[in-house]
């Protein structure tokens, strides 16, 4: 597993953070917005470019870079090498929602602000949104099946579950899966300003501005970065001595086919059992469940309800995380990165809390581990949820290893 | 007007390389130079001698190639300027 993320610049890193409540939500003051401008966002803190030479960067866009660097993590973790045959038998699977946002936004600011006559040839080839996709085959020789997802908010879960399903039906035998985004530019934050999403300020205390499941919850924070699991069929693995970290067992995905941007219990409880069916689990089994929670109204009340629907009264038993009050949404890469801490809380048996939750919304009774990590004997399945704008639902679920 | 000497320390400054690779006979590829990269310093040295490449570019495949192809675009303008309207 590999992660680039607000917490830190690795998965491990970015986990412990986790545990121990850090926020890597803080004040945001671009070079566009005037000094009072009030905003906040989770942005990557640690330097790209040293990663790349110059004439590289020259066409890879920032959700490019972050996707690399997640990957080379990731595939440094596995020991696997793409170099000979193994590459032909292994897939890219890639969530994004905007993809080159960044280089999309220098484009339109040439061509109708400053009124350049031509813009920077690579634009294309940055901005398209299977641009990070491709440049991971390129960076590591992987020449299978390539495929992008763009389901908002739920891409990169759709992306694990889909290589998941790739490798259990026999078309390949290893993929690359996670996602990346980033998109902390002046119109695409305005954009979202506009929606009414995004969490209020808190005026004294800007990192805990998210609070998913609390009642004084106002929305959530945007974030970037990336998140890259390595995933691989049980017989390869086993056979070059891989350190398997977990096993996938479980995929759903449904639409809500209601509306493009309010969520919809029904779905969500459609792609929960979905998930559990094809891992032939029934609900006691989840130990604990990463959740979707952003942090909006509608959105927490709708997957609690959603988890209730499914789980019956054992939903009061299962601890759920909403780990975006730390790390902020990352949109496109937020399903993996949220996969990764739910596989790490099963190795470490621990789960990380939802931070910022002081006050309880009545609604929203569930055990979401309000009062910081909490270690568990029995953590063997973890389940984690994404749900997207447009009405994509998928959720996955893991759980231990055992030979 | 001989621009191989620009045109290397413009290589060196806008992709990283080293002044021992940017020889007049280096091939761009070799020095990870792709199609895209040379549009883009090509378009640099547009702006940079403040001329017009043609609509049908020729094919450059050293550094040297670059050179000469600028030396012909400068000689092109410079007696376009020149000569009695």
């Amino acid at each position: 597993m590999g992660a680039i993320a607000p917490l830190g610049s690795d998965a491990r890193t970015f986990f412990e953070a986790l545990l121990q409540g850090r926020s890597g939500v803080r004040r945001f003051q671009p070079s566009w917005a005037a000094a009072e401008y009030n905003q906040i966002a989770a942005p990557v803190l640690s330097e790209l470019a040293q990663h790349f030479t110059k004439l590289r960067r020259i066409a890879l866009d920032r959700v490019a870079q972050l996707s690399l660097q997640a990957v080379k993590e990731s595939l440094g973790q596995s020991g696997i090498d793409f170099s000979d045959d193994a590459g032909e038998s292994a897939g890219i699977y890639w969530g994004t929602s905007l993809g080159g946002a960044t280089s999309l936004e220098t484009a339109y600011n040439d061509v109708l602000v400053t009124r350049a006559a031509r813009l920077k040839p690579s634009t294309i080839v940055m901005v398209m949104n299977n641009a990070a996709t491709g440049q991971i085959g390129i960076e590591f020789g992987i020449r299978g099946p390539s495929y992008t997802f763009s389901s908002a908010c739920s891409s990169s879960t759709v992306a694990i579950g889909e290589a998941f399903r790739a490798i259990r039906f026999g078309l390949i035998k290893t993929a690359v899966a996670g996602g990346g985004e980033a998109l902390l530019t002046q119109g695409v934050i305005k954009a979202w300003e506009s929606l009414q999403t995004l969490a209020k300020v808190d005026p004294n205390r800007p990192e805990t501005s998210c609070r998913p499941f609390a009642a004084d919850r106002t929305g959530f924070v945007l974030g970037e970065g990336a998140a890259a699991l390595i995933l691989e069929d049980e017989q390869s693995a086993r056979q070059r001595g891989a350190n398997i970290l977990a096993e996938i067992v479980g995929y759903g995905n449904t639409t809500d086919a209601g509306h493009i941007a309010q969520p919809d219990q029904g779905g969500q409880a459609r792609a929960i059992k979905a998930a559990l069916t094809e891992a032939g689990m029934a609900p006691q089994q989840i130990d604990h469940i990463n959740a979707h929670g952003t942090g909006t109204k509608v959105g927490d009340l709708s997957e609690t309800n959603a988890i209730k629907q499914v789980f019956g009264e054992y939903a009061h038993s299962v601890p759920i995380s909403a780990t975006k009050a730390l790390h902020g949404h990352l949109m496109g890469a937020t399903g993996a990165l949220e996969m990764i801490a739910a596989i790490e809380a099963m190795r470490g048996r621990i789960v990380p809390p939802t931070a910022h939750l002081n006050s309880p919304d009545p609604e929203c009774d569930l055990d979401y581990v309000s009062e910081g990590a909490r270690s568990l004997s029995k953590l063997d399945v973890v389940m984690s949820n994404s749900f997207g704008f447009g009405g994509n639902n998928a959720v996955v679920i893991a759980k231990r290893y055992v030979p | 007007m001989n621009s191989l000497s620009v045109i290397q320390q413009l290589m060196i400054e806008e992709f990283g390389l080293e002044a021992s690779q940017v020889g007049s006979e280096a091939k761009l590829e070799e020095l990870g130079v792709d199609s895209l990269a040379t549009i883009e310093f090509m378009f640099l040295l547009e702006d940079k001698f403040k001329l017009r490449m043609s609509d049908n570019p020729v094919a450059v495949k050293t550094v040297g190639d670059i050179a000469r192809e600028i030396d012909l675009l400068l000689a092109q303008q410079q007696a376009a300027s020149s000569s009695p309207s």
